[in-house]
């Protein structure tokens, strides 16, 4: 049960945490 | 077997059941989804298709491309009202499975429609089928967490339609890297992005179909019980879609959110040019961009803030909330925009957008507040047509006032101006719809046949 955990919120996690790197990337425009 | 698997039977979860499991599922599906806001990225490349590096006399021009979207937000409006009742009667894997079979397959004819270069099956691929997986993807995972977390149903839903925000932000980077990756000297790599994405979603929003569980009818969070006097505006009746509808109840929730993504996504839409015109010459097309992106962020963090926070501070509060704060901010950001607060307007929109995005999240909760669990999906998928409504009304108003303006004579500076205060009267409408808000009458909660008594 406890990998199923992990392995679950990993496959939504990374790719969600992908995504607001970039969009963190390109929010940092604003400022420059 | 395989017809077995997917009944609503088999996914009942055993006692025990870790209920934490459940909202990754729901979030692979709208994590899927969410790349619909993503969208814009394809249409230039849309528009050079056969000229690949300009567009070709015979390429499809911008408007006709830009239609797809409006026909995919239009039908997942419409695809959530007329299948929520077969969303609640089949369960969640096999509406889940069926979204993902429209919305994996819309790519694929839509890829078809590019590689024949014929229009109408971009609009049945992406925006009819991929429309339909997007309203039964929309509503199927979210009346199963309901289900799952009676004790935190605002931060169950948040959770899910923070997932539809964030979709966004995997779904721009991610179609800019593919259509990169397969640029070639015949082709500008839309076809084949569109191809990858259609296979990608489709098993990503497996997982979600393989992992979701119903809980059983009589589980209850261990160490939860339902008070014994719920507050005034939650019921622990139940109200069937055919007859929630009927009420002036659902009429009122309709307002509400009609009219808080109508506000949101008239600024949303227009925030790059919005914040360069307002700052002409202060704020180039890059920091618009950026611009653009934190407002992306603002939206994902407030689905899952607002919803999570309604939990504690009442749905009806939490909305009281987002119209009388979003009146003080609409109508402070054009003398923002006057003032040169460059600053306090980049503030100012953003809690406008996280309470748009709130908005979205908080609506399934207060349904099921308000009509209990029991078709809490369908009525949902009924609601959602407000989306539908706001989303052709949002853009239209704000781009329609901004021309009429500029037109006659007002400054690009102070075109938005006018447009601020009507959002502010269309919040104002909404305040008093939420404000009107009382508990549905008790002749409208359903009865199980033969018993005469509420369920």
């Amino acid at each position: 049960m406890k990998t199923r955990f992990a392995l679950l919120w990993l496959a939504v996690g990374l790719p969600l945490a992908w995504g607001i790197a970039k969009s963190l990337q390109n929010a940092l425009k604003l400022f420059q | 077997m395989a017809s077995a698997f997917f009944d609503r039977q088999s996914t009942v979860a055993p006692p025990g059941y870790n209920r934490f499991l459940v909202p990754p599922a729901a979030l692979a599906v709208h994590l899927s989804i969410g790349q619909a806001y993503a969208f814009s990225t394809f249409n230039l490349p849309l528009t050079k298709v056969l000229g690949l590096t300009h567009a070709a006399a015979d390429d499809w021009k911008l408007a006709e491309v830009g239609w797809t979207f409006s026909i995919a937000i239009v039908l997942l409006g419409l695809s959530a009202a007329v299948f929520g009742r077969w969303v609640e009667r089949v369960g969640p894997r096999k509406s889940m499975f069926t979204a993902a079979i429209c919305f994996g397959g819309g790519f694929i004819i839509a890829a078809l429609g590019i590689h024949y270069h014929q229009i109408l099956l971009l609009y049945l691929g992406y925006g009819v089928l991929g429309g339909c997986g997007l309203g039964i993807g929309y509503i199927a995972p979210v009346s199963t967490l309901i289900k799952w977390f009676p004790d935190r149903p605002g931060m169950a839903t948040g959770m899910a339609i923070m997932g539809f925000g964030g979709g966004a932000l995997i779904a721009a980077p991610l179609s800019l890297l593919l259509m990169e990756h397969f640029k070639t000297a015949t082709s500008n790599g839309v076809l084949e992005t569109f191809v990858t994405m259609g296979v990608m979603y489709f098993m990503f929003m497996m997982i979600g179909v393989i992992a979701v569980r119903v809980p059983a009818t009589d589980w209850r969070p261990t160490g939860w019980v339902a008070p014994e006097t719920p507050r005034q505006m939650v019921t622990r009746a139940n109200v069937a879609v055919d007859v929630a509808w009927r009420t002036p109840q659902f009429w009122l929730l309709w307002g509400v959110l009609c009219m808080n993504v109508t506000a949101g996504i008239g600024v949303l839409g227009q925030a790059s040019p919005m914040i360069q015109e307002i700052f002409a010459g202060r704020v180039t097309p890059a920091a618009a961009a950026g611009f653009v992106g934190l407002l992306s962020l603002f939206n994902m963090a407030g689905r899952f803030f607002w919803a999570a926070t309604s939990d504690y501070l009442g749905r009806r509060t939490t909305y009281m909330i987002f119209f009388l704060l979003g009146i003080v901010l609409y109508a402070l950001v054009p003398s923002l925009g006057h003032l040169g607060e460059i600053g306090g307007f980049i503030v100012a929109v953003a809690v406008i957008i996280s309470m748009y995005g709130g908005g979205f999240a908080t609506i399934p909760a207060y349904l099921r507040d308000l009509f209990g669990p029991m078709h809490v999906g369908a009525i949902h998928g009924r609601l959602l047509t407000a989306w539908a409504v706001a989303g052709v009304l949002g853009p239209q108003l704000v781009n329609y006032i901004r021309q009429f303006q500029i037109d006659h004579g007002v400054p690009r500076t102070q075109a938005y101006s006018i447009t601020l205060y009507i959002m502010c009267a269309l919040l104002l409408v909404g305040f008093l719809c939420n404000l009107a808000l009382r508990p549905v009458d008790e002749r409208h909660h359903f009865k199980p046949p033969g018993t005469g008594k509420s369920a």
